[in-house]
């Protein structure tokens, strides 16, 4: 009993963080329909931002949230304003290569820059962590959590609350009539592709105080930004967040499962990717459009 | 004859339509011709590289059935590959040395799971049948790796010809990639094709001209899968050894989709130009830049989208120059 307590725990704590990850890419897709095959290389370079800053100027990774969402949003703003809008209106297959051939860029020449050595972000609460019953909750990792919860809802209030959120809802209905009604398409495509990337950008932050960093990796994160923004629903902030969660959680319980078939003796540590698509595939099976999509004409 | 008759000649005897550019398969047809020559320079690494980029153009054109010709992007295709590689080192296991009970088994294989998976799948539309066969290939790539009968993450040993023989792998492969794509043109010519085109543009407007979408979308699957299916069943005997990082790589996944994209999506033409300038040119770039040649094939890749948004095909039926170029572009302005 207190193993399943334990792996709902780990699973929150891990959803919190898939939550952020496929925030940026959910909103991408939803609003633009490009699949932003680049967003694993910009969460790496989130976490390679705070590690600089972190090891230089000896900046705490929670202070360095704002400083890696600047930067990442400035330099998704300059890739959707110069590269990507040259496509804009072509087929999104078209996108799909050309952020393909931008995440190959951009791990290289990260490649080039840290080299492929692994390293760590270990501050001084790293290894400190409470206990609640019989359950162990890292300090690094509830804090975590908390700052992914306060991101998405700031995400949501803005999208419904601000002008410029207003205008992103619009363009994303109908870019023609969002047009007519005096929005800058162009203007509000590069802000959504910047946020995507900004949001990236703090995923990455919060990703490097619980895993390594190496150049490649963004690519794991990327396959599951996939499977929660559909899981949750294309385009919805709580769908984002409703997905990462159940993802985290449906992931943690696959590690303790064990299969014996006949002599042949399946750990589910192996298989936990294997179990979480599986779950997905049954979720579009019932709810073609997410748990929290909503059926179009 | 100049160029432009030669392709006005080939449009009146019946060529072109949803074929793509006739002048373009023409091309394709020639540079096939020309790569039966590859064995006699004798020469191993040669060899290698122009199998693989039959490979990958063999794999091109199974991917673009599904998602050139009948608009459904499936982003697990490469599942098809590794079916097709472990039925033929299955084969090879239980003693059965032969390419081309290997291609028919992996072929068919491949296609039978294609359509008992497709069948529920294909009933997702646009994004979302993407992320399922994305979730298909990268579960059946775990499982794979889970299960000790397959050899699990150390893969299995497969049976090879002696040396003097070797190039039998090159011309299966070939024979693969030729029935690939004159397969391609065939379907693009008959009323399958256009079935698919038709499911393409508008699913509800062909089934009400009496297109059985389900049925149809399965077949462009299932005829796909065989052609990756049957150029894993070569590729498993040619390379000896597989496993799933080998088989269900991630570059064996992307390659054919971007291939396709390069050289023209739906097009008949299309993945065989792209499976040769990206094959041929990431196989130039590891030669001569050891270290960034996946920078430098990055680069390459955003360079020709942005400047050939509709694939290379596109070129063959350029006509008005640089004003029909501009028009390809497709910016919002500011």
């Amino acid at each position: 009993m207190h193993l399943l307590a334990q792996d709902l725990v780990n699973g929150i704590l891990a959803g919190g963080i898939l939550a952020v990850v496929a925030l940026g890419f959910s909103l991408v897709w939803g609003i633009m329909n490009i699949i932003n095959l680049a967003h694993g290389a910009f969460i790496m370079l989130g976490a390679y931002i705070t590690y600089e800053l972190f090891t230089v100027v000896h900046i705490d990774p929670f202070a360095s949230l704002p400083i890696s969402f600047g930067l990442m949003f400035g330099l998704g703003y300059l890739i959707q304003r110069y590269l990507i809008n040259w496509v804009a209106r072509a087929p999104i297959l078209t996108t799909f290569l050309l952020t393909f051939g931008l995440s190959l860029l951009v791990v290289n020449i990260a490649l080039i820059i840290w080299t492929s050595d692994a390293r760590g972000v270990t501050t001084w609460y790293s290894g400190a962590n409470f206990t609640v019953g019989t359950v162990t909750v890292p300090w690094a990792k509830l804090f975590t959590l908390i700052a992914a919860l306060a991101i998405t809802g700031v995400m949501q209030l803005w999208l419904v609350r601000s002008k410029t959120g207003r205008a992103i809802r619009a363009t994303a209905m109908d870019v023609g009539a969002a047009q007519l009604s005096g929005v800058r398409v162009a203007h509000i495509f590069a802000i959504v592709f910047g946020l995507g990337a900004g949001l990236a950008g703090v995923a990455g932050t919060l990703i490097s105080l619980s895993y390594a960093l190496n150049p490649s990796m963004g690519d794991p994160f990327l396959i599951k930004a996939f499977v929660v923004c559909v899981l949750g629903g294309l385009g919805s902030v709580q769908g984002a967040l409703i997905g990462g969660l159940a993802y985290g959680i449906i992931e943690a319980f696959a590690t303790q499962l064990d299969l014996t078939i006949g002599t042949q003796h399946i750990s589910g540590s192996g298989l936990q990717d294997a179990i979480a698509l599986v779950v997905l595939l049954i979720v579009l099976m019932v709810r073609p459009r997410g748990i929290m999509g909503r059926a179009t004409a | 004859m100049t160029v432009a008759a030669t392709a006005a000649a080939l449009r009146r005897a019946g060529l072109g339509g949803i074929t793509g550019s006739p002048l373009a398969f023409v091309v394709v047809l020639v540079a096939m011709a020309l790569l039966l020559a590859v064995p006699f320079a004798h020469n191993g690494y040669l060899n290698n590289v122009f199998r693989n980029i039959l490979m990958y153009a063999a794999m091109a054109y199974g991917w673009n059935l599904i998602g050139g010709y009948t608009g459904y992007v499936s982003f697990g295709n490469v599942t098809f590959f590794g079916i097709g590689a472990y039925s033929a080192a299955l084969l090879s296991a239980h003693g059965i040395d032969n390419l081309a009970a290997d291609v028919v088994v992996g072929a068919l294989a491949s296609a039978a799971f294609a359509v008992v998976i497709g069948i529920p799948v294909l009933r997702l539309k646009g994004h979302y049948f993407g992320i399922a066969t994305l979730g298909i290939g990268l579960a059946v790539s775990d499982i794979v790796a889970n299960l000790d009968a397959l050899g699990g993450t150390s893969g299995l040993a497969v049976h090879q010809v002696d040396d003097a023989h070797f190039s039998v792998y090159y011309y299966a492969m070939w024979l693969v990639a030729l029935g690939a794509i004159l397969g391609t043109y065939l379907i693009a010519r008959s009323k399958l094709g256009y079935a698919f085109v038709a499911i393409r543009e508008n699913e509800d407007a062909a089934a009400v001209l009496g297109i059985w979408a389900t049925r149809y979308k399965v077949t462009a699957w299932a005829i796909g899968a065989m052609m990756a299916g049957a150029a894993g069943a070569i590729f498993a005997p040619a390379n000896g050894f597989i496993d799933p990082s080998i088989t269900f790589a991630t570059d064996a996944n992307v390659f054919p989709i971007a291939m396709t994209i390069l050289g023209g999506i739906g097009t008949v033409a299309g993945p065989f130009i792209g499976a040769v300038i990206l094959a041929g040119a990431n196989e130039l770039l590891q030669r001569y830049f050891v270290k960034a040649h996946t920078l430098f094939f990055g680069a390459m890749i955003v360079v020709i989208v942005l400047v050939l948004p509709r694939g290379l095909v596109w070129l063959f039926g350029l006509r008005g120059g640089l004003r029909t170029w501009a028009k390809s572009l497709t910016a919002f302005k500011a």
